[in-house]
This record gives structure tokens, sequence and C-alpha cells, in this order.
């Protein structure tokens, strides 16, 4: 077992850990084994055989590239000189929204597991220092993640703005990290009080679903905000501006540096460093609660009964194979049944929900309403894709990924047809409803005459999903562990994917501009997916044609 | 049996329900040093759950649960240091080695590091296991990872062994040698609670047999004080009376009918 840098540094506070009734070296060994496992592969079925290499370890601290590129973009707001509370808000706005949203789709899991009960919770070691060895995991991992992101603007800010500004930046970014945090903990501590079984885990899915499309908004009103209040330096909070924890830590510079000691911006400022520490005492006290209310999550209930009606008659409608429609019902039932995968995918279902309206939001509130018809603001419904984007990623991974066996021992054509039904499932079980969804709401915001045009960004998002498919690494549905590092390697892919759906909606909007551009464009679309979504999948199958419809 | 003598477990009106359902109906129950009791039932009896209460994984209880003389009800978890658990699904830490995993086992234990190391891998070479301690438990059979459970839930020396199908996956020779580490551990007064679906296995290795039924206990006692009240030649045969079952032969061949009917077809 290795020993980790960031243990060393917590040894330090191992008196203040001691205080609160905490167990230091029995957590430390907790932190160190779990550190440890972080760092290795967890070989799936259909891995095992590979060769040894690949499942060497890697860091599990590893640098996030993608986190690096977002925390590129904050550097510009460390060095504009003049008010503390637009720039850092906004600073830390995005910070927030970045380390939230991972936080609920990555680490629920984590907070929430019950995996290890039977391990850690037979040995004589308190629920206190169990609970706080699972947070510090956590803040571990949003620490370095956060480093990451502010790593760039801090080191500007010490050449720019000075030591104090660097300082204090400093100590922001990890009060922001608790804070985060500790809220997540207590709002689900408070769904686990509130509600049972099987309801519980629906609520709690709602939430993270309903948490990430919150933040998602709240995020966009602060970039709205700092819009037309640099026009007028002095800053005026309204009354909803202390419920919005970013001005918090920005007050604080404005108080510290800035120099503006006015009693708006000192409560704002008390209130960054007073609602952290009081909601991690209160944690800290609750931790044996929460621990125990845990248990809810593993009392068994009877699903309810579905006979799968709907997915047979869309299986049968769509797919001509009998394998193939068999891993359409397949993929369908375990999206629809498997909690991890909705964790990780529904949030961005919502994100995809709200996108196209961010999108539109600039065009009205410069011109109003009237100005929605006749622009090309639809063209937001491309953001669309991102959904599969994720969905495709996440099709490979499963709590219950040791059932992947039964792919070996049964008589499969490989390949092709397993794919194919298995991303038909995802269209028709996630990307249709939201593109049916936001279709309807867009046709009554930009008129009838769209409609021609949604038809052309159908086609598109189709090919796209095609594309997804194609450019991922191939794998066979629920047959892999989830892991952090895995997802991170796909990093690269998806940067490319995102240019490909930025590419895809320029064509179309340049398109329009010729006389049957976009008819044009719309044929080649439709051809591009017919030939597509036969040939993404290795071509057409041998016996794929003579095989008898699927369940008759 | 010496009146004197101290329980190790005290059970007395445990009742427990999960959301609507009844899983334990008032069971009484006293285990004492050096008892290897074969605590069975079909599935969903309450067995496990019973298991569960004692090692603190369950809460919601009512009734009382004394272990080695104290309410385990007060949240301290001390007593566990002296109990070891096998549970029914292997759930371990499988991407660490055996080395990794079972010396940080005994150290969650309070072992030192060193002695835990050391213990660990006394223990493994006994088995037959000495070559694979650095691999990881992932690359392991259903067998040897069921060694290396076996092996976490005794590294500790605990005086009470709660085991779940503890033979589960291993191979006839280890099966023997398990048997006989369990008779020789209750001679040197442990407890061991060893539940099981395999009644020629419970019948040979117990000395006291419990049968759980619905939540209640449906008898108690040795395995000859079971015959003589039921009358019956083997536990399994003792097993189907007491919970009322006698249709097995109806079943099966419903069962072999139906699986040779989609054959033909």
């Amino acid at each position: 077992m290795n020993e980790y840098y960031s243990l060393k540094l917590l040894d330090r506070m191992e008196g203040l850990f001691r205080r609160i009734g905490v167990d230091y070296r029995t957590m430390r060994l907790i932190l160190q084994t779990k550190l440890t496992m972080d760092g290795r592969r967890t070989p799936t079925v259909l891995t095992a055989n590979q060769k040894e290499a690949n499942t060497s370890s890697g860091s599990p601290l590893r640098m996030h590239w993608m986190y690096l590129l977002f925390g590129l973009l904050l550097i510009p707001f460390v060095i504009i000189e003049g008010n503390y509370i637009f720039s850092m808000g906004l600073t830390f706005g995005m910070l927030m929204f970045l380390i939230s949203t991972t936080l609920i789709s990555d680490f629920s899991s984590v907070m929430l597991d019950l995996r290890e009960k039977n391990i850690l919770h037979t040995k004589p070691v308190d629920r206190r220092t169990l609970s706080m060895a699972k947070s510090i995991h956590i803040l571990l991992y949003l620490l370095s993640l956060t480093l990451t992101l502010a790593a760039p603007s801090l080191l500007v800010s010490l050449f720019s703005q000075g030591v104090i500004f660097f300082l204090l930046y400093g100590i922001c970014v990890v009060l922001l990290d608790c804070f985060i945090l500790v809220f997540t903990a207590l709002c689900y501590l408070a769904i686990l009080r509130l509600f049972d079984g099987e309801k519980l885990k629906d609520i709690i899915n709602y939430v993270q679903i309903v948490l990430s499309v919150g933040l998602m908004i709240g995020y966009q009103l602060i970039s709205r905000l700092v819009n037309f209040s640099f026009l007028d330096s002095g800053f005026d909070p309204a009354w909803w501006s202390y419920a919005v924890p970013p001005f918090w830590f920005a007050s604080s510079f404005e108080l510290l540096i800035g120099g503006n000691s006015n009693q708006e911006t000192t409560i704002l400022s008390l209130l960054a460093l007073v609602v952290p520490l009081l909601l991690l005492a209160t944690y800290i006290r609750l931790m044996p609660l929460f621990e125990r209310s845990l248990q809810k999550l593993a009392a068994e209930e009877a699903g309810g009964k579905d006979k799968g009606t709907l997915a047979r008659t869309l299986s049968m409608l769509t797919c001509r194979n009998k394998q193939e429609a068999t891993f359409f019902r397949f993929t369908w039932s375990m999206m629809k049944n498997e909690r991890d995968f909705k964790l990780r995918t529904y949030p961005t279902v919502g994100l995809v929900m709200a996108l196209p309206f961010i999108f539109i939001f600039n065009i009205v509130q410069s011109g109003g309403m009237s100005e929605l018809k006749g622009s090309p603001g639809y063209y937001g419904m491309y953001a669309i894709a991102m959904l599969m984007l994720t969905v495709v990623q996440m099709l490979r991974y499963s709590a219950s990924y040791k059932g992947a066996w039964i792919y070996k021992s049964l008589p499969l054509v490989p390949g092709a047809l397993i794919s194919r039904g298995m991303l038909k499932a995802a269209v028709l079980r996630l990307l249709l409803p939201v593109f049916a969804a936001e279709s309807v709401i867009f046709t009554v915001l930009f008129g009838t005459e769209i409609i021609p045009e949604l038809f052309t960004i159908l086609l598109a998002l189709l090919l796209y999903s095609v594309i997804c498919w194609r450019m991922f690494p191939q794998a066979l549905p629920f047959a892999e562990k989830y892991e952090q590092a895995s997802r991170r390697e796909f990093t690269g892919v998806s940067f490319m994917m995102l240019f490909i759906m930025l590419g895809m909606g320029l064509l179309h909007y340049f398109a329009a501009q010729i006389p049957y551009g976009v008819l044009v464009y719309t044929g080649i679309l439709g051809a591009a997916n017919v030939w597509g979504w036969q040939a993404a999948f290795g071509g057409r199958p041998a016996r794929g044609k003579d095989m008898p419809g699927a369940g008759a | 049996m010496l009146l004197e003598e101290e329980p190790v477990i005290e059970i007395s009106g445990l009742w427990m329900n999960y959301s609507d359902r009844m899983v334990l109906r008032g069971i009484d129950l006293t285990v004492y040093r050096g008892q290897i009791i074969g605590y069975i039932g079909p599935n969903g009896a309450g067995k496990s759950t019973t298991v569960k209460i004692m090692l603190g994984l369950v809460e919601g209880y009512t009734g009382t649960v004394r272990i080695f003389g104290k309410d385990i009800s007060d949240g301290d978890a001390a007593y566990k240091a002296r109990i070891g658990y096998v549970p029914e699904v292997a759930e371990m830490y499988d991407s660490l080695t055996a080395r990794e995993y079972l010396t940080f086992i005994g150290e969650l234990y309070g072992m030192p590091h060193e002695a835990a190391e050391a213990k660990a891998r006394r223990l493994m070479t006994l088995l037959d296991m000495e070559r694979v301690y650095d691999k990881r438990i992932a690359s392991y059979s259903k067998g040897m990872k069921q060694k290396v459970l076996l092996i976490s839930s005794m590294l500790h020396d605990p005086d009470i062994l709660f085991l779940d199908e503890p033979l589960s996956g291993l191979d006839a020779n280890s099966v023997m040698v398990v048997k006989e580490i369990l008779a020789t551990l209750a001679a040197k007064g442990k407890t061991i609670f060893y539940s099981s679906h395999i009644m020629d296995v419970v019948e040979k290795i117990s000395s006291r047999i419990i049968l759980l039924d619905g939540g209640d206990i449906a008898a108690d006692g040795t395995f000859g004080e079971l015959r003589e009240r039921s009358a019956e030649g083997s536990l399994e045969s003792i097993f189907n009376r007491l919970t009322g079952f006698d249709q097995y032969r109806d079943i099966a061949g419903d069962f072999v009918a139906a699986v040779m009917d989609g054959e033909a077809r």
C-alpha cells in the first residue's frame, strides 16, 4: 500500500479530528486503503483475460485535463480591476457550479454507498469515524478537482493581485468545498429521514436532477447580473443576494481588499465564514445519524410489475433481427431500473432540457419575445446531442457489472446487433422524449414554420448518436464497473464530440443562408443516417434478414 | 453446562419488522461458551436478520440483545472486537491483494500492523494459499475467496464466530479442514453460530440446533432431542416436517415437466 501525500497533510490535523471524537488512526487506515483501491482497475469479466499491463494502477489524484481547461477560463476574472463582487462572484459561481454537479453525479454513489457495510460496520469502529473517513475521502477528491480548477487563476492572481488576494482566494475555495459537500450531505440526510424504501431512492434521483438544473439556472442568473451591473459600479445587494453563496465569498474580497466596509458587504462576508462552519458543525454532530439512516436504503422491496408491453412493441417496430430486439428490450429495462445509470444520466437530461432555453434567453433579453420569431434561436436544440454523449458513455457501466458473464456463455452473434439494439433503445427511451418535449415548446415559441427545421435537427441528432457510438471505445451494455479513472480516458473524445455537435449546428445555420441549402443538408443527413446505422455496426449481419420478427 | 456460567449471547423478546412485514416475532435465545449452534430455517425465516442485529448492522428492533453480558444498543462498537463474521455474499475489497486486505482487517480489529501481516501469512500458508498471497483477490476462485473470508473472520482470535454458509465454494478437502477447525475452536471455548442450508453438515457439526420458521423458533435442542421429538431420520426430513413442507416430489416432477416441455417445442 502506498503512502499518500494527501494523508501526510491530513496528519497535521490529527488533533482536530481527535477532538471531535474521531479515531484518527483507524480513519487514516481506511483512507489509505480506499486510495489504494481507487488507483486500481477492477477487472471485469470481459477484460479479465487481457494482458496484465492494461490493469496497471493509475493515481486516483491524477490531473483532470478537462477541469484545467475550465480553470484557464477563470483567469480573466482575477485580472480585471474594479468591483470584486462581480468578478469574484462570477468566479465562485462557476466554481460552485462545476464542483457541485460533479459531486452530485459522481460522488453521490460513494456518499450513499452500502456495499461496504458488511466489511466495515462489523468491525469495532464507531460510526463517527466511519462516516468521517467517507467524507474525507470525497473531500480529497473534491479538493484535488477544485485545485485543478482554481490553480491557473490562483497563480495568476498571486502576480496580478498580490499575496493577500491569493491567500483569501485559497481559503475561500476550501470553504466553498466544505460548504458544497456538507450542504449536499445534509440534503441527503433530510431525504433519508423523510422517506422510506423505494420511494426514497426515487426521490434522491429527482433531487439530484433538480439540484443540477437549479445550479445551472443560478449560474446563468449570476452572469446576467454582471452584464448590467458593470455599468454602475456601486453594489446595492438585493434581498436575494443573501441567498446566493458565490456573493458571500466575493464580498469578502470587497471587504478585505476593496476596502468597501459598508453594512451589506460585511454581513455577506460574515456569511461566507459562518455558514460553512455552522453547517460543518451540524454535520459532524449528525454524522452517526446519517450512517444509521443509510440502512433504510438497504431495505428490499419488491419492484412494481411491468409486463414490458411498450418495450416489446417498440422493439418489434424498430428491430428486424431477434437478437437485436432482445438487446433493445434488455437495455430498455436496465435503463429503467438501474439507479446508478439514472443517477449519472438524468442530471444530463435536466441539463439538456434547460440548455436550449438558456440559448434563447439572450435573444429574449436583448429584444423581447417578439424578437424570437424568425431568429435562429431554435438551433439551441442541437444541445440535446449532449445527452447522447453522456448516455453512450454510461451504457457500458453498471453496478451489477459482474452479471456480464452471460454474454460469454450465451450463443450470441457478437458485436453489431447487440450494439444497435442497445443504441436504439437509448435513442427511443431518452433522446426522443426529450426532443419531443422541446419541439412542442419551441413550436409554440417560434411558430409552426420551424417544424421542417426540427425534422432536420432530429436527423442530425440521430446521426450524431451513431457517430458517438463509433467514436467511443466499443463495449457491451452494462458490463463494466463505473470508475472515475476509466471515464477520464474519454475526455479527449468527448471534446471532439462537442465540436462535432457545434459543427452540425453551424452547418445547418450556413445551409439556411443559401436557397434550398437546408433541403440539401436534410437530404445529406437522411442518406448519412441510412448509411451510418448500417455501416457503423459492421455492416448488415449475414443472418439478419431471414430471421423471424422479434417476439412473434 | 454450569449454571453459574455467564451466557455469551442473551436475546430476549426480539421483534423486528421491515416496513410492513414482521421478520422476527419474539425470539428468546441464550448461548453459552463452547457451543456450535446450527442456525437453520427456510429462506426469509429471519436467520440473517438475527445475525445482523447482533452485529449492529440492523437497527430498529425491539427487545434486548446482550453480548458478553453487555447491551449492544448503546452504540459502543467495542464488543465487535471479539466477534468474527463471514457474510453470506463474499463481499470484499477485491482490488486489494490478500496481504493488503487481511492486514487492513486485522488492523481494524485493533491488531498491530506487523502482527496482523505475519498471522495472515501463516494462516494463508496453512490453507495452501501462500502463492496467491500477493495477488489481487479479484483474480481468485470462489473457494479461494471463501478461504480469505474465513481467515479474515478469525485473524483476531474472536470469541464468537458468525458464519453464514462458510463452506460454500470450498473443495471437499478444505471442507474437512474447516469443519475440524470449527470443532477444535468450540472445544477451546469459542462460540460458533453456524447458519446453512446444507442439513447434512449442520447435523454433523452442531452441538445444538435452532430451527427458525416465520420469525419464530420452531425447535431448539441437540440433534438427538430433535429426532426424538419428530421421529424422523435425518435433519433434512425433520426440517421438512417442522416447516410443514411435504410436496417436494410433486414440485420436482412439475418442474422437470416444464423444462422438457420447453425443449420439445
